[in-house]
């Protein structure tokens, strides 16, 4: 369970926040994850965000930066 | 982030996760990176000189240079941190005759962006709202690009021009 562990404490935040927290930050200042299926994420996804479907998260752990802000969608 | 996806009401990007890679290599050096980008930047700026001549509207011509002139500024910053980092004493001309287009921003095909998007050539709502499209497209792929490169200095200019392919797309925004 260690994915647990890594989004701990989580909490939401809206859109708008999330476009700040974009806007205000470069790239490689925070995590932004799409953890939905592959064909969702091509039909339509937040520019830049990585596709690490739900499934595949506790496998892919290692190319996330704990030590930066993760957003997840 | 609440809502998911539903609740975006910002431009999305479309396409795999390996849309428009093959255009950036894994071991690209900056140079080379730069040059990619600034072909990219050059067939934008070249779509929208070819969409002027498809309208009548002058509102829309002038909509559309305004738009080609951004690009043209997007490859002036290019450019130079093109002779920044490569210390080569190069005129714009042969830089430009080394450059090949054949995809734009975002690393499709003008015919793609047109089917993809099937914009109202007669609507500023619409030509702003491809153009937004396009460079939340670009924003994706230099994202994805910089993940992808080796590269650390080519990783960080990739992440640069990601930055300000956010900060070109708010100022389309305000332009609706």
């Amino acid at each position: 369970m260690r994915w647990k562990q890594f989004f701990t404490p989580v909490k939401s935040v809206s859109p708008s926040q999330a476009q700040k927290i974009m806007n205000d930050n470069s790239p490689d200042n925070f995590n932004l994850i799409d953890v939905r299926q592959p064909n969702e994420y091509e039909t339509s996804h937040i520019p830049g965000s990585k596709l690490i479907p739900m499934s595949e998260l506790d496998n892919k752990l290692d190319d996330l930066d704990p030590t930066k802000p993760t957003l997840v969608y | 982030m609440s809502g998911g996806i539903r609740a975006w009401d910002n431009p999305v990007a479309v396409g795999t996760a390996e849309l428009g890679l093959k255009l950036f290599d894994g071991d690209d050096t900056p140079q080379q990176t730069l040059q990619t980008a600034y072909s990219l930047e050059m067939g934008l700026g070249d779509f929208y000189n070819n969409l002027t001549a498809r309208v009548s509207q002058k509102s829309i011509q002038e909509l559309f240079d305004k738009l080609s002139r951004i690009e043209i500024k997007h490859q002036d910053r290019l450019f130079n941190e093109y002779v920044r980092v490569s210390g080569e004493q190069i005129e714009r001309a042969s830089f430009d005759a080394q450059i090949e287009t054949g995809a734009l921003e975002g690393g499709l095909t003008t015919q793609e962006y047109l089917d993809l998007f099937k914009p109202d050539l007669t609507s500023a709502v619409d030509i702003v709202s491809l153009a937004m499209s396009i460079e939340a497209q670009a924003l994706d792929l230099y994202t994805r690009a910089s993940e992808k490169t080796e590269d650390e200095d080519s990783c960080k200019i990739l992440q640069t021009i990601a930055q300000e392919e956010r900060t070109h797309l708010e100022l389309l925004g305000k332009l609706l």
